[in-house]
């Protein structure tokens, strides 16, 4: 993972103001920095502005001033080349798993068949093999999430953006879904080089990132950029980590 | 790199939008000043017309004697929902024979009920009219059954709403009996009641139009009613084809409506918020956009047009206050009421059977009251029904109604389908047509009817287009009934579409048509179809005035059928109004049973978990 090469987003300048009677709300503060072929995590306080980010990295948002480049041009709007997993999964509730996934797909230029194959692949890749003609309201919360990734991944993305992916899951879920996330993300086969996870989490960021980009509270600055080089898998309990959560943590209070 | 491209549109938006409500207001007078000389250039001399009208200096004292009927309908609409609410959500046993028999009763259109009140309150007038007590009694009974359902819906719901770890945070501190039902169950039910109440005077202000002034079967046995209120007012104006003094009327109604929503409903309505549970989360608040330059085209604005801003700002912001609530109000009757099919079916079936046989109970006790005050025999009532109207003709004037409201229906679905989205989707034609949808809802339809009589019906008389006009008035009128539930629902089901699953689909790119056929319209199906109950309820009530003006402009169906069984023989016009009542109340079961239900249960997929 060499940071010499392009950067594939680059997030310039970006801040986020909501004008309202009298005084208007700062939430983002002018942010920069790129993001290469890496695992990066945005950790922050609760309501400094994390999610809002993603958002306008993914076009769903606009900033009040700034502008987020993906390979030198500006994005605008959603692009296909993103995928995005939300904390609260965002399964439309009459469709099945199978039309869930495909809805994600069904806009790109590739015919009904393969859409159907490439759903179903990926499908099986999260390991809900069996649950295709399944609805949302049927799963559990971590299976739910895993139609997520599926929807997501089947765009065959270039970047991927999770806002809090695991928040919304018990503790075994979640830690059995970050582990099987990052094997996928790992594995040579698939297209995505660029993650971004946005989290509170200040423990879960440190054992599953290259690099943390630390937010202070709204309105957000950038307080500190950590770079995390330690073999993977890594062990959870490791005191490394731990030391590294604690220098995030006396930056974020 | 700042991008002045966006500040300078947002500046400019906002300017636009400050001016906009400037020339929206210029506007607005505008049409008022046109249109007034309009009708004063079309109708010479309304205003002539409309003082020289003798009822007119009674006004006052009409408007007096409606709201006080209402007034006392509605208190005991409001103690018999809270005895039925609370009796059927707090014992089990107890619900499974009220809640089916509830569903039987609010499915009986309330105009039907009329003349079975009368007969039984009134009794043959014999040529003289009867005491102005009994009118008065019949006429508030009426108004009960139009009010009573909606309240008594909301108490079950709002009791059902009380989370499981409150009552069992009061049971744990030992609260019993009154106590319980004093700190936990009433506050618990106020907020829905507030909400259902406004609905029930809604369904009370229908009646007003009609109940007020009719007569009734024909000489001898024309029994008159005639009552001092604002609903005379109009059907006078109407019989005598003033249309500028039912115009008049009406806005002496709707006047009376909304002074009524302000200053009784509007603070009501901020009291009962406190008593929410938080169980569906609180939107997003958007922030507003404001700039300095729009600040000070608002100040040089404000000193002009301040006092007339500040009042279309506070009733648009109620407007949208009151669209709100009734969204979370209407999911959760919605919840309730799509609980209610799965609750039916989980009833035993002696809870059915039982309810049908107090229900059918109820209508021959009607029956047998009706027939001993005015000593008739049933005997003969019966047998000249043979005569008098076939099985075969039965069905066939059911078929008749029932198109008439399919496709009255299909008209209000397919529009308010399309309004509804687009009043969704964009927040200035939300801001536009919210109110004055809420306006046009705070009409009660039948104050409509003899507008359109004296529009449709009155110009035709000689035509040999009269059949289609009267086709056309009737599926008109029935549309002004059905209407505004499928509206308000959608409205309110497409408004809470979750803000994820909205950036999904952004974020999945998917737009345009796919978005509102995959997303949109699935998405309110669930409002739909609640919706479409309601309508279909309003629309049996309207159908019943819509077929029958007059004598000699009325189209086949049940709803007429009702109205000239009240002009036959004595014995023949009980038989035939009580006939004609069971039918439409089965007809009304048969769909929804075959319909309904069977949708509703479907929904359960479409719902959005909480």
């Amino acid at each position: 993972m060499s940071q010499s090469s392009e950067p594939i987003l680059q997030i310039k300048d970006i801040a986020k103001i909501y004008p309202g009677e009298g005084k208007s709300t700062t939430v983002l503060d002018h942010l920069s920095f790129d993001v290469y072929k890496e695992f990066l995590c945005i950790v922050g306080p609760s309501g400094c502005g994390k999610s809002t980010l993603l958002r306008i990295i993914d076009g769903l948002d606009t900033p009040t001033s700034g502008q987020v480049l993906f390979h030198g041009q500006p994005i605008t709007s959603p692009s296909p080349k993103i995928g995005v997993i939300f904390q609260t999964f965002a399964l439309i509730p009459w469709k099945t798993v199978l039309g869930n996934v495909l809805m994600a797909i069904s806009s790109t230029p590739v015919s009904k068949e393969e859409q159907l194959k490439i759903a179903q692949k990926y499908i099986q890749d999260v390991g809900l093999e069996g649950f295709e003609s399944s609805y949302p309201k049927e799963l559990s919360g971590g299976m739910k999430q895993r139609v997520g990734i599926a929807r997501a991944l089947a765009l065959q993305p270039e970047v991927l953006l999770m806002d809090e992916p695991f928040s919304s899951l018990d503790a075994l879920t979640a830690e059995n879904l970050r582990r099987e996330v990052l094997d996928i993300w790992r594995d040579p086969a698939y297209p995505t080089g660029s993650v971004i996870m946005v989290t509170h989490n200040v423990q879960e960021a440190v054992e599953m990132a290259d690099r943390v980009v630390v937010l202070s509270a709204r309105p957000a600055k950038i307080v500190d950029d950590v770079k995390i080089d330690l073999e993977r898998p890594r062990n959870p309990r490791d005191p490394v980590l731990y030391d590294l959560a604690d220098r995030i943590i006396s930056k974020i209070s | 790199m700042p991008r002045p491209s966006l500040r300078k549109r947002l500046i400019a938006s906002s300017a636009r939008k400050s001016s906009a409500s400037l020339m929206r207001i210029l506007g607005g007078i505008a049409i008022v000043v046109v249109s007034l000389l309009a009708i004063d250039a079309y109708i010479n001399g309304a205003l002539d017309t409309v003082t020289s009208n003798t009822l007119t200096p009674s006004i006052p004292y009409f408007a007096f004697r409606t709201l006080t009927r209402m007034t006392i309908a509605y208190a005991f609409a409001l103690a018999f929902a809270l005895a039925y609410g609370i009796a059927t959500a707090m014992s089990h046993r107890a619900s499974h024979v009220l809640l089916p028999l509830l569903d039987i009763f609010q499915s009986v259109p309330v105009l039907g009920v009329v003349p079975v009140v009368f007969l039984i309150i009134l009794g043959t007038g014999g040529g003289t009219p009867p005491p102005e007590f009994n009118q008065e009694v019949a006429s508030i009974i009426l108004i009960f059954t139009a009010m009573a359902w909606a309240p008594t819906f909301g108490v079950i719901a709002g009791i059902n709403a009380i989370p499981t770890d409150i009552k069992e945070a009061a049971h744990a501190y030992g609260m019993h009996g009154t106590r319980y039902l004093r700190q936990i169950v009433l506050p618990a039910v106020f907020p829905e009641l507030v909400w259902s109440s406004i609905l029930a005077w809604g369904g009370g202000w229908y009646l007003i139009p009609v109940e007020e002034h009719l007569s009734f079967g024909s000489a001898p046995n024309l029994t008159q009613v005639d009552l001092p209120g604002i609903g005379k007012y109009i059907a006078v104006a109407a019989v005598n084809a003033d249309l500028a003094s039912a115009l008049f009327g009406l806005i002496v109604l709707v006047g009376i409506i909304f002074a009524i929503d302000r200053l009784v409903w509007k603070p009501l309505g901020v009291r009962a918020e406190k008593y929410k549970y938080e169980t569906i989360a609180a939107p997003r608040t958007t922030a507003t956009r404001q700039s300095n330059v729009a600040a000070g085209v608002k100040r040089y604005e404000d000193r002009l047009v301040s006092p007339v801003l500040t009042f279309f700002k506070s009733e648009r912001s109620y407007a949208a206050r009151v669209l709100e609530i009734t969204r979370l109000r209407r999911l959760r009757q919605l919840t309730e009421r799509l609980r209610f099919p799965e609750r039916i079916t989980r009833i035993p079936l002696w809870g059915r059977l039982l309810s049908y046989a107090i229900f059918v109970g109820l209508v021959l006790l009607g029956l047998i009251v009706t027939i001993v005050s005015r000593s008739q025999s049933i005997a003969s009532g019966v047998s000249l029904l043979a005569t008098d109207v076939t099985g075969f003709e039965l069905v066939a004037i059911t078929f008749l109604s029932v198109s008439r409201l399919v496709i009255a229906y299909a008209v209000a679905l397919s529009w308010t389908l399309g309004a509804g989205i687009l009043i969704a989707r964009s927040q200035r034609l939300s801001r536009l047509l919210v109110p004055i949808f809420d306006i046009g809802q705070s009409i009660p339809a039948t104050a409509l009817f003899p507008l359109v009589v004296i529009l449709l019906v009155d110009p035709f008389k000689n035509s040999p287009l009269l059949g289609f006009t009267l086709n056309l008035a009737s599926v008109l009128l029935i549309l002004t009934g059905m209407q505004w539930y499928l509206l308000f629902n959608i409205v309110g089901a497409v408004n809470s579409v979750p803000n994820d699953l909205l950036e999904a689909t952004a974020a999945y790119r998917i737009r345009g048509g796919r978005f509102v056929k995959e997303i949109l319209i699935p998405a309110s199906f669930p409002a739909i179809l609640i919706g479409s109950i309601q309508a279909w309820g309003g629309g049996w009530n309207a159908l019943i005035v819509s077929e029958y003006i007059g004598p000699n402009a009325n189209v086949p169906g049940l709803g007429s059928f009702l109205v000239q069984a009240t002009s036959k023989d004595p014995a023949l016009a009980t038989v035939e109004i009580y006939a004609s009542l069971l039918v439409m109340t089965a007809t009304v079961l048969i769909i929804n049973r075959l319909v309904w239900r069977r949708l509703l249960r479907k929904a359960d997929r479409y719902k959005f978990e909480a």
